[in-house]
């Protein structure tokens, strides 16, 4: 009985340790929010962080790698559509939010702050998922005109995070996920629910990859329960609502 | 037989080495047809960016030079305690990545820097990136070639009667010139293709802060051609600065002083 069971953990430890090497052999270009999640959900996996749209520019280049993973469904759509990867799947979603350096020295306190004069607003550039998302926002709740008080358009989400968190700019829009990762030197004002855009993320198997199983092992470790519950400690939501 | 292969294998090496740095910058101009490089040429985009960086470079270029000459010359014509200290620390932001200038600039001017100034974001931090990356290049081929002055020509100005400040500009500045230019030139070559200070220190909003190099970086992202044109068009800047600068050198008397810097064409 001990060793039947024994040898049936062994089976699992080794099963389990065959589809992480396997996985782990991946290269992964993935969307900056995903900067400390992924790498948690396979840890010797080859990682390059970004701005979703320059990652996609670069496999629209022949980048070699295996998996893409973008912070908003329209790029892997298009990667998908132009023959660079295969069907996009969601396998995450994410929420928008404010942030402020904890000093808040402009003191806001709701988006609507955002409209006062001299206030610097971080954004990230349009093509920019998060960019993207911020232009949403800022449409359903008819505050466009807060742009005038943007000093600096991002590349990807994690510079936004970096210029507020140092203090340099008064509020940045980021995702949920982002904010978490530096507590203790932001705050977190939420954008009312008419405002909210829908965030999900997509990866695809890229076409040009030279190692599609470790392609598809690490896109199933990211669907399956193991990889969804890491993705839903680092704060992002459940793929489906 | 035996003597000519090494002079063959050293023409295949040259032949490899000129086609490494000529193709990728002919592929640029190959990539895009030149109509519609000049069409993407008159767009927003573009146009912002050659108007902030120009204006950026021109006036950091300006501080580079009135604040740079006179810490040159007196590193060249002073020698004291710890001068070889501070002509490294000189020459230090040389060879600092630009995105470790980009974390010092913010340390100091940044709103929670030890000046705590509203300097980031702003077209004045632009230039203050350019300024810090590119001012040791030509203060330290400023110092060469003051140090090439003959100090007998210095001596017999001021034994003539000339004061120190006739000597510099009579004797000393018009012997130097070339080197001086020499010395701008790459300045200006390296202050306008900066990138990492400015992006960390100064953000990037098109118009403002935008220069042309992180208008590549942000056009890559979104659309090929833009970034493409844009590129072009600073190889064709960067060219011209070439050649002036050689046409510079090759004009003034004192180029000995500075003519290790670039090979003449002629």
């Amino acid at each position: 009985m001990k060793l039947a069971l024994a040898a049936v953990l062994g089976a699992v430890v080794v099963s389990g340790a065959a589809a992480q090497s396997v996985a782990d052999r991946a290269t992964v270009y993935a969307a900056a929010s995903l900067t400390d999640a992924f790498p948690t959900i396979a840890p010797n996996a080859r990682f390059s962080f970004g701005g979703s749209n320059a990652l996609a520019a670069q496999i629209r280049q022949g980048a070699p790698v295996d998996v893409f993973a973008s912070a908003n469904m329209k790029i892997p759509f298009g990667l998908y559509g132009d023959n660079f990867c295969s069907r996009p799947a969601v396998f995450t979603r994410n929420a928008l939010v404010l942030i402020v350096p904890r000093k808040n020295r402009a003191h806001i306190r709701s988006v609507f702050d955002l409209r006062r004069k001299g206030i610097k607003l971080v954004v990230a550039d349009k093509g920019v998922p998060v960019g993207d998302y911020t232009l949403q926002v800022l449409q359903k709740l008819k505050l466009t005109g807060v742009l005038r008080n943007v000093v600096s358009r991002e590349t990807d989400v994690r510079e936004v995070l970096a210029k507020v968190a140092l203090d340099e700019g008064d509020a940045g829009f980021v995702y949920a996920t982002d904010a978490k990762t530096v507590p203790k030197k932001v705050r977190v004002i939420t954008i009312p629910p008419r405002g909210r855009p829908t965030i999900e993320y997509g990866i695809c198997v890229v076409l040009a990859s030279h190692n599609k199983p470790a392609a598809q092992a690490f896109v199933r470790r990211i669907l399956g329960p193991a990889g969804q519950r890491i993705l839903r400690r680092y704060g992002f939501l459940p793929r489906r609502p | 037989m035996k003597r000519r292969l090494p002079a063959a294998l050293a023409v295949a090496a040259a032949a490899v080495a000129l086609a490494f740095l000529v193709l990728p910058i002919a592929a640029i101009f190959l990539r895009v047809p030149p109509g519609e490089l000049l069409h993407q040429l008159t767009t927003p985009v573009v146009t912002d960016a050659l108007i902030v960086s120009a204006k950026t470079s021109a006036i950091a270029q300006v501080l580079i030079v009135l604040f740079g000459t006179p810490l040159a010359y007196l590193l060249a014509s002073r020698r004291f305690r710890g001068h070889g200290l501070l002509v490294t620390l000189v020459e230090l932001p040389l060879v600092l990545p630009p995105a470790v200038a980009g974390l010092g600039l913010l340390a100091l001017f940044g709103r929670a820097g030890l000046l705590g100034t509203s300097i980031p974001f702003t077209q004045t931090a632009v230039v203050l990136a350019v300024a810090f990356v590119a001012s040791p290049l030509y203060i330290r081929t400023a110092i060469a070639a003051f140090e090439a002055v003959d100090p007998n020509l210095v001596a017999a100005s001021r034994t003539l009667g000339a004061g120190p400040v006739r000597t510099f500009f009579r004797v000393v500045l018009p012997l130097a010139r070339g080197g001086l230019a020499a010395g701008e030139a790459l300045a200006f070559a390296r202050g306008l293709g900066e990138f990492g200070a400015t992006i960390m220190f100064a953000g990037s909003l098109q118009g403002v802060t935008q220069t042309l190099p992180l208008a590549i970086y942000e056009a890559f992202a979104i659309d090929f051609d833009t970034a493409l044109a844009l590129g072009a068009l600073l190889v064709v800047v960067s060219a011209l600065l070439l050649v002036v600068l050689k046409l510079v050198l090759s004009w003034q008397p004192s180029r000995r002083t500075s003519s290790f810097l670039f090979a003449r064409s002629s």
